[in-house]
């Protein structure tokens, strides 16, 4: 409907915007428009000076249209709130807010309008004949249920333009602009969300993360087309219709749709290191110059050169404990494999490479220093009973014997340790003669040891078999100084093993009264010795607590041990002590040895038959030629029990007090020893170290084992400490599955990890049974 | 028949380790890499009772990190002026601010004015964002970690057009940064090891670009009053290369620097120094930690015409390596220390002259753009953060309730203070620049939420005191703000 139409219905009603001279409040000119809308005019004219709103809120003319022309000066929000029966034409320029939150009418500027033209309007048409001011088509929006609101501009638009602008259509014609250069104003469509622009001119930017330029289809030039002749007609500059037929002057730019928008167009980072940092610095970047190391992202799990940690398959590198605490060095882990193996007979026989007496110290005699180091006791689990094996040894099978060769070693003395030595040489294939003071072999074994601790039997067998091995033998040959320079300077070399046979004795009164523990111990073994009711033992440590037993079983009934210090006597000595009702005193100190009784030094008399002395003892040394040095009343040695005199080589007791094994041990060093001499190389003793115990893992097996029913219950209970079980739990338990056993020569294996598959995880070294695996920190990188 | 007996032993199914050198530090690791999430470490709300025992062999506790003390003042600051309407609106998210700051001596106008008649002298002023990555050395922060760093100031100011500068701490500065004209977003640090600082002399004549400033480091918030000391086996040889010392070496800097015997000797000295090194052109400000005496230091500067700033690094500032003691027990709050300065420099009439820049703990609870703020408001003309960069660009695990905090012995789970490769190769460059870009927007976008509804958009509310209130009375008094409730 055109402007003729409307202004042909009815005259036009006037409403001045002074009366009498004075300016009519806002107020008043809005009471008036309403009243003069409510009587039914329909056309209004209104000289205004400045009043707000006007023409706006009309609707009391229901759907009958009104119009508004306005003279004269209107003031801000011009036809604001305007309703869509509205039509608004103002003859001259107009002020701020030109249909604000316009909700229908069409508003007709012929001149400039001010800032915030067309601010939150949702409906309605606004046509100015010229420029606007800051911030238009600001706020607007477009309600489904109506039309898009549109704002015409002739001229150009002031800065901001567009602001949050979520609904509409604006068209800036950029005919006589305000400025040539730029039709659209400083950072138009900040926060555009919807809405279309369409605009004729220069434009210097706008909100790319909220706007875009589109190329223009026909639909919306055709709908430009159409209604910009209709946007001339009103503002009555029709002959500019030619000069906006251009298609190809006009641009469109859209709201970007959220999932268009753009936060802010940035470059990646990957491009900038490539394209900006690395073709400054070069490339490597910041320190490419310095380091060929690469540095690029690694996940947090790793394989090969980039692990933290490897597993190594440490097979046999280091001793099980019983076997490194084990003075003779007898592979015991070794043993109980040959007996998981099947192999019994091997794993009995083995012993003789070590020792000349597997079932009567392994068996009945030794504390067992292997089962005290078992890796089990950590765990306060019973160790592996290894005196089964040791008894079982009884029917070892010698080793084949080399034959003898030139080289002849002369031992002096046949106890334990001469023994173990000269067994071992033979077994080396050299000849060997031993000189024993006694009318037998076996020293301690044969004739101190109570026969109570050691079957008859076993030892005979024993011994026969040694005898059988050694059978250069000069008996009852007490050596005297001379004799022994000159077998130092017959034979190559001399081992002293005489052990320790002078009694320590006690300087109190009466201690002629009292016997040596190893004359009685000896006495009582050749059942020569008498004991009487009351026995006093002074010195309570192993040898007292044999005597005790045999006391007891010589007679005694009230045995009393003393010592000046809690007792060093254990195992089954001290067992069987205590098991004869012996009774410990400490700590006490003998002042006298009277024929009845001995006297303590608090005064205390005990009743005493027999005194037995168990003091220890000390080597008899008369006969050793001086220039052998001496330290304490034994023989000075040293690693390798080699003396100054390095043809001469001392074991067992005349060196220092110990074990039978240590004895045993001690011979095997020193056949080991003269081995690597003879074979022209500097000895070193070799001993691999010990495993640590925390490697070995011993959940696998059943803690409440106290008992071992026999061997092969034994060898399964055994958690082959440092020694590969071959159990396969590591290939199992690994998650890449990296780890695989690879057969090699004969029936000897290893186990490889795949380092392009293991993640270092250390599960292999945690499930080892037998501490084989371990997790080592890899090589350092760079 | 014997009378039945009982035999008691004890079975120990669980090997437990209790040495301190095995504790669990918290990282999580093993949760990153347990395919069903069935681990995670968890904190026992018992007091920690390891902390008894961990003096091993005489050797009192170290650590990286920060004061183990939760919160602090700067979180309780509230911005309490707000402008109901501003023109322009200003809106965080849309408009344009100019929110910049100045590092260098600016002088009053009429001496500016004098000067630029007669020729004289005036002072080298940088124009740069408000917010710094503060010193963390090229040794103590992997390479990964610290080209990371650098990469993302590059993009942010190449980029973005934000002129942000990150300070390289004591270690140097890679031969091909100091010759590449990212050196201009660079603050070279020397302090009392003066270690890369050969290196950093010989690369002058081919410098392309002068660095931003040179801070001279007196102090640092965490250890203040103690030195630094990286251990030798983080001295690799690149490490070594670039701090111009050989391999697999302790590299102890003292607690002061030698041959200067008081502040303001060594105050005057270094100053001169490091001015002639770039023929005057470079900005220099020493760089203390937090302390009751920053005033005598601060008057110090007023009367010296060369000294480009102050900065002073709080309580709170984080470190590599620390004795435990010197970072929970030492050092002076930040707030207070601002405060007092710039009231100073008020009451001199040069709080525009000697800008002030604090550190320590700025965002310790993630409050970065406001503890930023509190602190400009306070007085400060600009923040440095370091340990906050490490936990929103790296992931950086520490905390203040004592987690992980093993900065110091070279095993950062997260790659971020390692040297060694299988471990900082965890961290990609290009990630760690891209968080620091992320940080940087994000602050940006914070901070201006905070100072539009006090309608600045073109300067900085530096001193703005009467924006900030607090609901402590005698902070509020202490502070010279408002007290609210």
């Amino acid at each position: 409907m055109s402007d003729q139409d409307i202004s042909s219905k009815t005259s036009s009603h006037v409403i001045s915007g002074i009366f009498a001279g004075e300016r009519v409040t806002t107020r008043i000119l809005e009471e008036q428009i309403q009243d003069a809308v409510a009587q039914g005019y329909r056309t209004l004219q209104i000289e205004a000076y400045g009043q707000h709103g006007i023409g706006g809120r009309l609707w009391r003319a229901g759907n009958e249209k009104v119009h508004i022309q306005v003279v004269g000066q209107p003031g801000q929000r011009l036809g604001s709130m305007g309703f869509p029966n509205t039509s608004i034409e103002v003859l001259g320029p107009a002020s701020d807010d030109v249909g604000w939150l316009n909700a229908g009418s069409e508003i007709v500027v012929h001149g400039h309008a001010g800032n915030g033209c067309a601010n939150a309007m949702a409906q309605g048409k606004i046509c100015i004949s010229g420029n606007i001011g800051a911030r238009g088509m600001t706020m607007t929006k477009h309600n489904p249920r109506f039309d898009p609101p549109e704002l015409w501009v002739l001229g150009s638009a002031g800065d901001y333009f567009g602001e949050f602008m979520a609904g509409g259509i604006a068209v800036v014609c950029g005919y006589d602009a305000q400025n040539p250069d730029n039709v659209l104003g400083y950072r138009p469509f900040v926060g555009m969300v919807a809405g279309k622009v369409f605009f004729r001119g220069p434009h210097a930017g706008y909100s790319q993360s909220d706007a875009k330029l589109i190329s223009m289809g026909d639909e919306d030039w055709n709908w430009l087309n159409e209604n910009i002749r209709s946007f001339l007609n009103r503002i009555g500059r029709n002959e500019l219709m030619e000069t906006f037929s251009d298609r190809s002057q006009w641009q469109l730019i859209v709201a970007r749709t959220p999932h268009e928008k753009i936060s802010r167009p940035m470059r990646s980072m990957q491009s900038f290191d490539k394209q900006v940092w690395e073709q400054e610095l070069g490339r490597g970047g910041l320190i490419g110059d310095l380091t060929d190391l690469d540095r690029s992202p690694i996940a947090l799990i790793t394989t090969g050169e980039l692990r933290r940690f490897i597993p190594i398959w440490e097979n046999r590198k280091y001793a099980a404990p019983c076997e490194a605490t084990c003075p003779t060095g007898i592979p015991v882990q070794e043993r109980w494999q040959l007996v998981r193996e099947g192999r019994i007979d091997e794993a009995i026989d083995l012993a003789l490479s070590y020792t000349p007496f597997p079932a009567s110290i392994c068996g009945y005699l030794c504390p067992n220093l292997c089962m005290q180091s078992c890796t089990r006791q950590s765990s306060a689990m019973a160790p592996v009973d290894v005196t089964q094996l040791g008894r079982a040894s009884i029917d070892a099978k010698l080793p084949e014997l080399p034959p003898e060769g030139d080289k002849k070693i002369a031992v002096i003395g046949g106890g334990p340790a001469g023994i173990s030595v000269a067994w071992q040489l033979r077994l080396k294939g050299h000849q060997t003669i031993i000189y024993e003071m006694a009318n037998n072999i076996g020293g301690k074994i044969s004739r101190v040891i109570p026969a109570s601790r050691l079957p008859q039997e076993v030892m005979t067998k024993e011994l026969k078999r040694v005898k059988d091995v050694l059978p250069h033998v000069n008996l009852q040959q007490p050596l005297k100084r001379e004799e022994v320079q000159q077998l130092r300077e017959d034979f190559d070399f001399v081992v002293i093993a005489i052990g320790a046979q002078k009694p320590r004795t006690l300087p109190v009164p009466g201690n002629e009264r009292a016997i040596a523990a190893l004359d009685f111990l000896k006495q009582a073994r050749a059942n020569k010795a008498k004991a009487g009711k009351h026995v006093v033992i002074i010195g309570a440590g192993n040898v007292g607590c044999d005597a005790a037993a045999e006391a007891h079983r010589l007679g005694g009934k009230f045995i009393t041990l003393l010592d000046v210090q809690e007792p060093a006597s254990f195992g089954k000595e001290r067992e069987a002590a205590e098991a004869v009702g012996a009774k410990f005193k400490w700590p006490v100190f003998t002042k006298e040895i009277t024929s009845h009784s001995v006297k303590l030094a608090d005064g205390q008399e005990i009743p005493a038959d027999t005194v037995i002395i168990s003091i220890g003892d000390v080597p008899d040394l008369d006969f050793l030629p001086e220039t052998i040095a001496q330290e304490n009343g034994f023989i000075k040695v040293d690693d390798r029990y080699q003396t100054n005199d390095p043809k001469v080589f001392a074991i067992g007791d005349v060196v220092r007090p110990g074990l039978l094994t240590d004895a045993i041990g001690s011979g095997r060093i020193v056949a080991q020893a003269i081995g690597e001499i003879l074979e022209g190389n500097v000895p070193l003793p070799f001993k691999r170290e010990m495993i640590s115990r925390d490697r070995v893992t011993l959940e696998y097996f059943d803690p409440r084992v106290t008992e071992f029913a026999n061997l092969d219950h034994c060898g399964s209970q055994c958690s082959s400490c440092g020694a590969c079980r071959d159990c396969g739990i590591c290939i199992s338990v690994c998650p890449p599955q990296a780890i695989s056993k690879t057969e090699l020569e004969g029936s000897a294996y290893e186990y490889v990890v795949d380092e392009s598959l293991c993640i270092g995880c250390g599960f292999c070294a945690a499930a080892c049974p037998c501490g084989v695996w371990d997790l080592v920190e890899n090589t350092p990188i760079g | 028949m014997d009378a039945p007996t009982s035999v008691y032993k004890a079975y120990y199914g669980i090997r437990q380790k209790t040495d301190p050198a095995y504790k669990c530090v918290g990282c999580a690791m093993c949760n990153m890499v347990c395919p069903n999430d069935a681990i995670t470490p968890i904190c026992g709300d018992e007091a920690d009772k390891l902390r008894y025992h961990i003096d091993r062999g005489g050797q009192p506790r170290r650590r990286g990190g920060r004061r183990n003390v939760a919160g602090g003042i700067l979180d309780r600051l509230k911005f309490i002026r707000i402008s109901m309407l501003t023109d322009p609106a200003l809106d965080a998210g849309r408009h344009e601010f100019e929110l910049r700051t100045l590092l260098g001596r600016v002088l009053p106008p009429e001496e500016n004015l004098k000067f630029l008649r007669t020729n004289g002298w005036i002072p080298p002023v940088r124009e740069i964002y408000p917010l710094i990555i503060g010193s963390m050395s090229f040794g103590a922060l992997s390479p990964t970690m610290w080209e990371g760093l650098q990469m993302g100031v590059a993009y942010l100011n190449e980029e973005l057009g934000m002129p942000v500068r990150v300070c390289t701490g004591e270690g140097g500065c890679p031969p091909r940064l100091l010759r590449s004209r990212f050196l201009k977003y660079v603050i070279l640090q020397i302090a009392s090891g003066y270690f890369g600082w050969d290196e950093i002399i010989h690369a002058i004549p081919e410098m392309k670009e002068d660095p931003c400033a040179i801070e001279i480091k007196y102090g640092q918030g965490a250890k203040p009053g103690d030195g630094g000391l990286l251990m030798w086996y983080k001295v690799n040889q690149l490490i070594a290369a670039i701090r111009g010392v050989p391999t697999g070496i302790n590299l102890p800097s003292p607690p002061t620097h030698q041959t200067q015997y008081s502040i303001e000797e060594s105050v005057a000295k270094m100053i001169q120094s490091m001015y002639m090194a770039w023929g005057f052109r470079v900005p220099v400000y020493p760089k203390i930690s937090g302390t009751s005496t920053a005033l005598a230091v601060l008057n110090n500067l007023t009367r010296n015409p060369y000294a480009a700033g102050l900065a002073i690094d709080g309580e709170d500032g984080g470190t590599g390596a620390a004795y435990n003691v010197s970072m929970n027990h030492m050092g002076h709050p930040i707030a207070t220390n601002i405060r007092d300065s710039y009231l100073n420099l008020v009451a001199l009439g040069m709080q525009n002259q000697v800008p002030l820049f604090a550190g320590g703990g700025v965002g310790k609870t993630g409050n970065l753009a406001a503890n930023a703020a509190a602190l400009i408001m306070l007085g400060a003309s600009g923040v440095q953060i370091g340990k906050y960069i490490m936990q929103a660009a790296a992931g950086c695990l520490g905390s203040e309730s004592d987690r992980c905090n093993i900065c110091n012995i070279g095993l950062c789970p997260k790659g971020i203070t390692s040297q060694d490769p299988r471990l900082y190769r965890r961290l990609d460059v290009e990630d760690v620049a891209q968080r620091v870009v992320d940080v940087f927007l994000s602050f940006d976008t914070e901070l201006k939420k905070i100072v539009a509804p006090l309608g600045r958009s073109t300067s900085l509310p530096i001193g703005m005191s009467d924006a900030l209130g607090i609901d402590d009375y005698d902070a509020a008094q202490r502070l010279q703000i408002k007290y609210v409730v």
